[in-house]
């Protein structure tokens, strides 16, 4: 007799049996109980949460012989020809082999005859999403008119295939993936059946490879099991799961972390030689920087990680000294090697790049800080005391007074201005964005304490917006702040047209991009591939678009 | 082929042996792993100590060479018919699993290339997956298994098989071609940990054409523009070439990452090129080395989808050249 896996071996029996789909049984118990009971069911969930078990359970309930019950005996004849699949009036289809038309057609007819001998005749369709559209037509017209003696339970993993025509005449079942507490639970429960020997710990292990499928725990079990007997040991399982070594993992955390792509890279041949799945590893670093990203953002991590005491210590620990934008930085690039490595001619090259650029990141937290020390120092520059050549040194001689210092008028055009404007709509848009793409697109006529003034054409909407009393209070208080003495707003009207004002940034930067835009086009005109194709082919040029946007 | 025979995949020998003694077989696996380092063989020792009459996998009796000519009554296969596994292919197959095994305990059943199963052929063997006569063992084989349907790999049992450390490749490369070590550690550390990559290799283009091929990659400037355009031409002249060029270049560049992030030499791929790639390493950085293999790995990914071979070998060696 061949081994029966544990999943079938353990498949459930009963409605109380079905963990984790507690909102499920118990809905089809009391149907069952109440006697009111639907005439067509539609199970949907992931794969091995106890969608076919559930369907066997239910027909068990509707046909057993000691009558309609939610406890099925599970010893009479038409219990146990359930179990195994083959009743009488418990039609199982596998809804992907019997796809076509034909087949419903020939459910339909085998539906006219009453049950042989149970009370209902029922029929189980697996992977029901599997029908063709013409198949599904043929059972619509069943479903409206279901003969009493007749059952349907239908199951996917992929209810969205489903017609909405059948699925309004489904009383529909969500499945949930299993909790891994569950899991494990259910796992010490055969465990102990099955006089084996083995820890919480490992259980856990085995339960989290499940991935909230309990036949996926079971299986894992199994091979658990085929490895190492009745007696398991957590280092066998360990091993046998392909868990990579905590240590090798804390080691490359680091090593990203201190932007010491040398040792990450020795974290990559380490991996290879010792044979571990490359993307088990991206996995297990990616769950590990999904921790940290947690810790930083939740005061009680404990509860959404999976996680051991010592563990989460070490955990916090590097979170501490790391930003959050970094280690944001870092899970989204590490989710982004997951996906190459699926599909990767080269999978160790790809992680090994993918570890060199996560170990050379700029620091982002550094680089915040080092601007804003520079837009302080800048501050202090521009609102220092004058400076020196200044002709204040000049004694005092009445009658030739020096001419005061000529101020600016508009435009404002030195360089400075330009920056400072700059750095003023920086600041704002840091904290008021809105705002700041409202001074984006105005005109810096003057920039002198304690007058800014801003111009914008004729009719436009922001004149107003900026004449509103709180938005003008807010932005004079930052420009106050920014450059540390008081600052009243005046907002002008400008001829749109006028070509002596400042321009706006977004005036400048849209110059910029097409003297850039022209540049390029210069030189893609004379680049000698372009040449060669237009003398082979004819043609004119209709457009350049620029293609440098892609690398980091 | 017997266990022992197999190289090196130690662990996945003592579970399936283990599990053999034991009794506790599962009646599904998947085989997971890269092309070329050995599942199928495994898979068939495998099936030799299950129908071997001395029940070993002696590979003498009659069973076991039955099995290795592949004409034993209860091995079946099932390999992709043109590109795909088609529903039709995977009915008849089951049509044969009803039946009882006709001279071994267990009928078993090979599913190779199984990610290249149809939708609807994945689907139809789904039951068959969940709850197949008690007598048979249905083994699929696959480089891909994220290709395959979540539903299917949750019904086998995972045996996910790892690279060949390049050590292990590099042995058996001079041992068997008799090559020197030079030679043999540029064929392995090339091979992805492939047994059939290794000694697939053509060894005129890895050995000595590699030399030639890189020298003149090395020597593009940005600036002229002609020996760029000829290059491309020549390399993207021979379409199944092509791979095996681009390989090359990316084994290259790696090779310069390695040097730039201060890695000795013996993490080098080309161990004969040391002069070129510390050379190289000079005019680059860690971003324009990283962007050149990003060039080249996107370019394969093209090479895929049937874009023009030679536009694209001219914007990659434009962009390799800068
Ligand atoms: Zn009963
Ligand atoms: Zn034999």
């Amino acid at each position: 007799m061949a081994y029966l896996v544990l999943a079938r071996k353990w498949r459930p029996q009963y409605f109380a049996d079905l963990i984790g789909q507690e909102h499920v049984s118990q809905t089809l118990a009391n149907a069952i109980r109440s006697g009111r009971i639907h005439h067509a069911f539609l199970f949907t969930g992931a794969r091995g949460v106890g969608k076919t078990s559930a369907a066997r359970i239910l027909a068990k309930a509707l046909n057993c012989e000691t009558g309609l019950t939610d406890q099925p005996c599970n010893t009479c004849s038409s219990c146990t020809e359930i179990t195994s699949g083959q009743g009488m009036d418990v039609i199982e289809i596998d809804g992907a082999s019997n796809t076509g038309v034909d087949d419903v057609r020939e459910l339909r007819e085998n539906i006219r005859y009453m049950p042989s001998r149970s009370r209902f005749k029922i029929f189980i369709i697996d992977e029901v999403h599997m029908l063709s559209t013409n198949a599904f037509n043929a059972l619509l017209k069943t479903l409206e008119e279901p003969p009493e003696h007749a059952k349907f339970i239908f199951a996917t993993t992929e209810p969205h295939k489903i017609p909405i025509t059948i699925l309004s005449r489904c009383q529909r079942f969500d499945f949930r993936k299993i909790p891994l507490a569950k899991v494990a639970v259910r796992l010490r429960e055969i465990s102990t059946a099955e006089e084996l020997t083995i820890s919480d710990r490992s259980l856990g292990l085995i339960a989290r490879q499940g991935e909230g499928s309990m036949r996926d725990a079971l299986s894992t079990f199994d091979q658990v099991l085929a490895f190492s007997g009745d007696q398991v040991e957590d280092e066998a399982v360990q091993t046998l799961l392909g868990m990579v070594d905590r240590r090798l993992l804390l080691d490359t955390v680091e090593a990203i972390l201190q932007r010491d792509s040398r040792r990450a890279l020795e974290s990559a041949h380490r991996v290879d030689q010792l044979g571990l799945a490359l993307r088990r590893f991206t996995q297990d670093l990616l769950e590990m920087f999904r921790g940290m990203v947690i810790c930083k953002v939740v005061d009680e991590p404990a509860e959404l990680l999976d996680m051991v005491g010592d563990e989460l210590k070490v955990l916090k620990l590097l979170a501490e000294d790391a930003s959050l934008e970094d280690l944001q930085r870092i899970v989204t690039l590490l989710m982004k090697t997951q996906l190459e490595l699926v599909n990767s001619n080269s999978p160790l090259l790809a992680l090994e790049m993918s570890l060199v650029r996560l170990a050379t990141l700029a620091p982002s937290q550094d680089l915040g800080k080092l601007i804003s020390h520079i837009e302080s120092l800048e501050r202090r520059l521009t609102s220092a005391p004058l400076p020196t050549y200044r002709p204040q040194a000049v004694p005092k001689a009445p009658a030739a007074e020096p001419p005061p210092p000529k101020k600016p008028e508009a435009p404002v055009a030195t360089t400075t201005d330009s920056k400072r404007w700059q750095g003023l709509v920086d600041m704002v848009k840091q904290s008021r964005p809105m705002l700041g793409s409202v001074l984006e697109h105005g005109r810096p006529l003057k920039l002198e304490a304690p007058i800014l003034d801003v111009g914008y054409p004729k009719g436009s909407f922001m004149i107003g917006q900026l004449q509103e009393d709180d938005i003008r209070h807010d932005l004079e208080a930052l420009a106050t702040e920014y450059f540390g003495t008081t600052i009243k707003l005046k907002v002008s009207m400008v001829d749109a047209e006028a070509q002596d004002a400042p321009k706006s940034l977004v005036e400048t930067r849209q110059e910029e991009e097409t003297d850039r835009m022209r540049r390029l086009r210069e030189d893609a005109v004379e680049h000698p591939a372009l040449k060669a194709v237009q003398d082979v082919f004819g043609g004119r040029i209709k457009k350049v678009i620029p293609i440098d946007k892609g690398f980091v | 082929m017997t266990f022992d025979q197999i190289l090196g995949h130690d662990r996945q020998k003592e579970i399936l042996s283990r599990s053999l003694a034991s009794g506790r077989l599962a009646h599904a696996y998947l085989f997971s792993g890269p092309d070329g380092v050995g599942k199928r063989l495994m898979a068939l020792a495998l099936a030799r100590a299950i129908v071997c009459h001395e029940q070993r996998g002696c590979g003498n009796c009659l069973a076991c060479r039955k099995i290795d000519h592949q004409n034993h009554p209860d091995l079946h296969l099932l390999e992709p018919d043109g590109n795909s596994i088609k529903i039709e292919q995977v009915r008849s197959f089951q049509k044969d699993l009803h039946l009882k095994p006709l001279e071994a305990s267990r009928k078993i059943c090979l599913i190779e290339e199984a990610d290249s199963m149809t939708v609807g052929a994945a689907n139809a063997l789904l039951k068959t997956l969940e709850e197949p006569r008690g007598d048979t063992l249905l083994i699929l084989l696959t480089a891909h298994p994220n290709r395959l349907l979540e539903t299917i790999r949750s019904r086998c049992q995972p045996l996910p098989f790892t690279r060949h450390p390049n050590s292990r490749i590099q042995a058996q490369l001079e041992k068997q071609l008799g090559i020197d070590s030079t030679e043999s550690h540029v064929l392995a550390a090339l091979s992805e940990g492939s047994f059939k990559k290794a000694f697939g290799k053509d060894r005129e283009l890895y050995l000595d054409k590699r030399r030639k091929l890189l020298k003149t990659l090395t020597g593009l400037s940005p600036g002229s523009i002609l020996p760029i355009l000829d290059f491309a031409e020549q390399i993207s002249a021979d379409k199944t070439v092509l791979p095996d060029i681009l390989e090359i270049f990316q084994a290259f560049y790696r090779d310069v990452m390695m040097i730039l992030q201060g890695r000795g030499d013996n993490h080098l791929v080309n161990l004969d090129l040391k002069e070129k790639i510390h050379r190289v390493s000079g005019r680059e950085n860690i971003a324009s080395i990283l962007a050149k293999l990003e060039a080249l790995i996107e370019v394969r990914r093209q090479l895929d989808r049937n874009v023009n071979r030679q536009l694209a070998m001219e914007v990659l060696l434009l962009k390799l050249a800068a």
